[in-house]
Parts: C-alpha cells; structure tokens; sequence
C-alpha cells in the first residue's frame, strides 16, 4: 500500500489551472486532460497513478497555495495501481 | 511532432513500449514554439528515474528540457550526483564526463561539432551539481568562461554532496550542519554566480526552481546568447529535502522561502547580450505581427532556371529585399557551365533568427 494523488476532476474542471502540472517534479505523471479522455468532458487534470511517488507537492500547490483543495492523496494497493 | 532521430521502424512498432511510441507521436521537438504550457499534456523528454519523492531537481530538469529551443541538436554533459541518476533517462544526446570536467568536455564537443557541422546549431548544455561545478571542478569551469566557450554552465546547487552522505560542499551556507559536516561550516558560500560574471560570462542569473517560467525563459535566453557571443551560466537552486530535513511535499515550499534569502534573484547581462536578446526580440515581434506565414522560423526558396533568364538577381532582389525590412537572408547562386542558356539554380534563405545554412535547398 502507498499513497498516490487523486484528482477531484469535477472541481479541478472548473478552473482548469493547470498549476499542479508544472510543480509535480516527475515527468508524464500529472497531466491535464485536453481530448477528455478521463472522465470529464471539461478537461481536468488526471494523475498516472503507477508514476505517482506521492510526495504531495500538488496537494501544496493546490490548497495551500491556490485554495482549491482539487487533489488529495489516498492510499492505493498494489491490485489498484 | 517528432524529428526523424525517433523514428520507429514499422515492423517493430507493434512491440515497442507505449513511452518510446509517445515520443514520436506526442513529443515537442522539432517545433519552432517549445516550453511550459508543453508540460501539461505533451511527452516530455524526461522518463521515470529513480530520484527521491519530491525531489526539486527533478521539476527543474523538466523546465529545462522544455526550454530548449532545439532538442534534437542539443548535446547535454553530465556530471557524477544526484543528477547522473536523470540522465540516462533523457531522450537526448548526454554525455557524462568524470567528476568535475564536465566543461572540459563540453568545450571539446562544441568544438568538434562547429568543426563537424558547420552549417548547423548544435547546443552544448552543461547540467551538474554545486559540487562539480563550484569544488572539485571549479577549475575547468572556470577555465572555460575564460576561454569564452560557446556553452551554457547549469548548476543544480543543493548546497551539499547529497549522494555520499551529506558532506558539506563550497556552496554550503556559512554555519550549515549536515550528518557528515558536524561542526557547521566555517566559511560562506561561495559565490559562484558573481565569479562567472567576473571570469567573462556573457550571462549569469541566480534564481531557484520554483517559478516554473522563470527557470525556462532563463534557459532560453542563456542558450540563445551563448550560440553568439561566449559562455553562459545559471545558478539554480534546487535544495535536498533530505539533507535539510524537509518532508518530500516541502521542497517547493523551501525555494519560495529562499527567493526572498540567499537565492534573491541576480541577474547580470553584458552589454552585447543584452543588444542582442533585445534585436532577437525586436526581429521576432516584427516579423510574427506582420506576418503569420513567417510562424515558422524559415523558409527556403529554390528557384531553377536556364543561364541568362534572370534567377540569380531575382533571388538576390528577394534576399536583399527581406533584409532590408529586418529578416535574415542568404542567397546562394549555383551554376553548371558558366554560359548562356546552361542550366543553374538560386537559393534564398529567409529566417526570423540566424542562418547558418549555405548551398543548395531541395527541400522547401
């Protein structure tokens, strides 16, 4: 079990920031959706969750620095990711 | 778009990884207008690597990637850190030198390649640590600024050597203690920045990691100057949560408290770095407003004729004309037999940056 980040993609769809996309520190791992590919037809960003190391990073930038509270991190196991 | 250096051979498409298929498909070279906004939904040039959760120089390897204007025709060097864990995983031509002369190396490959390739930019990119940079190899990097090297110097300064334990490094700050540095050091920081502008740079900024733009027009610039004029340098700051006892979500957090500390913003430009960033600019701007058919950054003419019809003056008049109203320009005649009526061919070259290109175009 471990924690990864999880994209609450019905608010992130609302503003579309794309903050936490440029802060997370792996590559290819927090993305936005442009095509709506996962689950929203108004774009959102979506996390690879087998890429994920859970470091929270956008959890910071997403609530304590732009007060959206969009991402949290929740505990997966290894079956889910 | 993709440049054919990642071409996929067809036959074994069907058994390639997704990621390697990504980087044809929906990666950013070979595109006139690179950087940030490709991070959020582009194939980055950067895979998954084995550096700490969190860790500030993984997100400042991925600015940097973005930022660089040609990828493809970029040649990074290397050094031993916690950086060299990256680097195997860049999809680009890397080189990892020995500890410490890494501009040695680089100086020796820009070199080769002006020799090689005369008639193409190739960047050389140095990317490595305070320790490589600042100690062990202060000395070749130096030495390159002093022989006014056409490369660009990185250094991720994590203010420590972070891979062998946390011993403390020129660049740590004065009173700093780490796990094998007990007593604190006793000396300041070296300021590395203010020797690069003193030992001839053209270039030298000073910032951290954590304003994502900032890091990338940064790179731009320093890459842009340094194909023109001489070397140039950035310092980064990119600290170790772990040597300073941070938690991984923190290392954000700690650059932004260093912006307004030890890592205020410097940034010096020379005289000719700055008349020269300012015409790139002017040339940009001007051409993009007047004309949208100029997005790309050149075009090629090619114009075939027979001796006598005119095609030389034409593709004079056209470069002469385009240079008059501030584009770059070359046109290169070619003739067979020199008489009447024999065979030849002109070549114009219009671009909103330099041309390096000379000879024949066959391809418009």
């Amino acid at each position: 079990m471990y924690y990864v980040a999880k994209v609450n993609s019905e608010m992130c769809s609302t503003y579309k920031c794309n903050m936490c996309t440029l802060y997370c520190p792996e590559p290819n791992t927090l993305m936005f959706d442009k095509e709506h590919k996962h689950g929203n037809d108004h774009g959102t960003s979506w996390v690879d969750e087998d890429r994920c190391k859970g470091c929270a990073i956008c959890v910071y930038v997403c609530s304590d620095l732009l007060n959206r509270d969009c991402i949290e991190m929740a505990m997966v196991t290894t079956e889910e990711a | 778009m993709s440049v054919d250096i990642y071409k996929i051979n067809p036959e074994f498409r069907d058994i390639m990884p997704k990621d390697i298929i990504d980087l044809e498909d929906n990666a950013t070279w070979g595109v006139e207008k690179r950087g940030i906004s490709d991070l959020t939904d582009k194939k980055e040039l950067l895979e998954e690597h084995s550096l700490c959760a969190g860790c500030p120089e993984s997100a400042a390897l991925r600015y940097i990637l973005t930022a660089l204007p040609k990828p493809e025709d970029t040649i990074i060097v290397n050094s031993t850190g916690c950086t060299s864990l990256m680097f195997p995983h860049i999809a680009l031509h890397t080189v990892h030198s020995l500890f410490g002369n890494q501009n040695a190396v680089a100086s020796g490959i820009k070199r080769a390649l002006e020799w090689r390739f005369p008639d193409k930019v190739k960047d050389v990119v140095v990317l490595a640590g305070d320790g490589a940079t600042i100690d062990i190899g202060l000395d070749y990097t130096l030495q390159s600024f002093f022989r006014q090297e056409k490369i660009t110097t990185i250094c991720f300064d994590n203010e420590v050597y972070a891979n062998t334990g946390g011993q403390e490094s020129g660049s740590t700050p004065k009173g700093q203690v780490f796990k094998m540095a007990p007593k604190g050091k006793v000396f300041d920081k070296v300021r590395m920045w203010e020797l690069a502008v003193t030992s001839g740079c053209q270039y030298s900024v000073k910032l951290t990691a954590s304003a994502p733009k900032s890091v990338a027009k940064v790179v731009r610039e320093a890459i842009f100057i340094a194909r023109e004029l001489g070397p140039t340098y950035i310092h980064l700051y990119t600290p170790c949560i772990l040597e300073i006892g941070l938690s991984a979500s923190e290392g954000l957090w700690e650059m932004k408290e260093q912006d307004k500390d030890r890592f205020v913003s410097f940034k010096y430009v020379s005289d000719e770095a700055a008349a020269y960033l300012k015409e790139l600019k002017k040339i940009r701007s001007s051409i993009m407003s007047r004309d949208t058919s100029m997005a790309k950054d050149s075009i090629k003419i090619r114009m075939p004729a027979l001796g006598g019809q005119g095609a030389v003056t034409a593709a004079h008049i056209a470069a002469t004309a385009a240079d008059t109203e501030g584009y770059y320009a070359v046109s290169n005649p070619f003739f067979g037999a020199e008489k009447r009526m024999a065979p030849s061919e002109s070549y114009t070259r219009l671009a909103t940056v330099p041309i390096f290109d000379r000879g024949g175009s066959y391809i418009s």
